[in-house]
């Protein structure tokens, strides 16, 4: 029983092993590693340019995981701590870098026109099954548009489509607003859209 | 032939809103106004589609493996040099 009642707590599964690792058995943090090491470094692979980049955050992730898990609160689940530390990391390593431009994607830029003319039947390609149509080249497509998005964007949009996080989490891990985590992730899908528009009108 | 003027008012405020449509994020009357006008209006229907097939390709794409040079520093952070 939580000794404040007013401190919300949540339930999480890995509430067991944490307590573990912080009453001594130290070495069970590398179950937590083991757990959460593939879908970090794909996190990483999404956000950094380079493979590298995305090993060492991985590596700097858990160190200030091992570091500060004696004063996690259980106030947010393990997972969505882990990710807030995770994008801190990814965020750090791009400022490092010489150029790292925050550009801003503007809806009007998306709204479309007459011109660009939007077929007037659905194509055939939408009612194709996803694992017929995801193969490795369009893979490919999808995580080099995902790299050309400004960092602002590229993460929310990771962190609500891929990894899977809702509205709510997602403004807690960056702690940004849930209507910001909104405007920004419908940008960030339509630049995606307009990216993989060749993709869109060949169907394949 | 000009074609029929697609970015008229209703249109455009549908397509402010397509995320939250497809994350089902609006309250159920802008919904259902939405749903109502997707449904007559095939441009939008189309763009709602694209929309919605980009966000599953996302969803679906692959994981890849981690490098084994990561995976043994990693357990070398945790379990030290001594270890096997």
């Amino acid at each position: 029983m939580p000794k404040n009642p007013e401190r919300r707590t949540i339930i999480d599964e890995d509430a067991g092993l944490i307590k573990a690792i912080n009453s001594g058995r130290k070495t069970l943090f590398y179950d937590l590693v083991k757990k959460y090491e593939q879908k970090l470094y794909n996190f990483g692979l999404r956000m950094c340019n380079e493979p590298r980049d995305a090993e060492d955050m991985v590596q700097d992730t858990f160190l200030n995981v091992y570091k500060y898990l004696a004063d996690f609160r259980y106030e947010a689940s393990f997972k969505n701590w882990l990710y807030r530390i995770a994008s801190f990391a990814c965020i750090k390593k791009k400022r490092k870098s010489k150029f790292a431009p925050q550009k801003e994607i503007s809806l009007e830029d998306f709204i479309p026109e007459d011109k660009e003319n939007i077929p007037d039947s659905l194509p055939d390609w939408a009612s194709e099954p996803l694992e017929k149509v995801l193969n490795d080249e369009l893979s490919e497509n999808i995580r080099k548009s995902i790299l050309s998005l400004p960092e602002k964007y590229r993460i929310v949009l990771v962190l609500r489509d891929i990894e899977g996080f809702d509205t709510k989490e997602t403004a807690q891990i960056l702690n940004i607003k849930p209507a910001n985590v909104k405007v920004r992730l419908h940008r960030a899908r339509l630049f995606l859209k307009e990216k993989l528009k060749g993709y869109f009108k060949d169907g394949s | 032939m000009a074609a029929k003027k697609h970015a008229h008012k209703k249109c455009i405020s549908v397509f402010k809103k397509l995320s939250e449509y497809i994350d089902g994020e609006l309250d159920e009357k802008t919904y259902e106004e939405m749903r109502v006008h997707i449904k007559e209006c095939v441009k939008c229907e189309v763009c709602l589609e694209m929309l919605r097939r980009t966000v599953d390709l996302c969803s679906n794409m692959k994981m890849l493996r981690v490098p084994d040079r990561l995976r043994e520093q990693l357990k070398l952070m945790v379990h030290g040099p001594s270890n096997p």
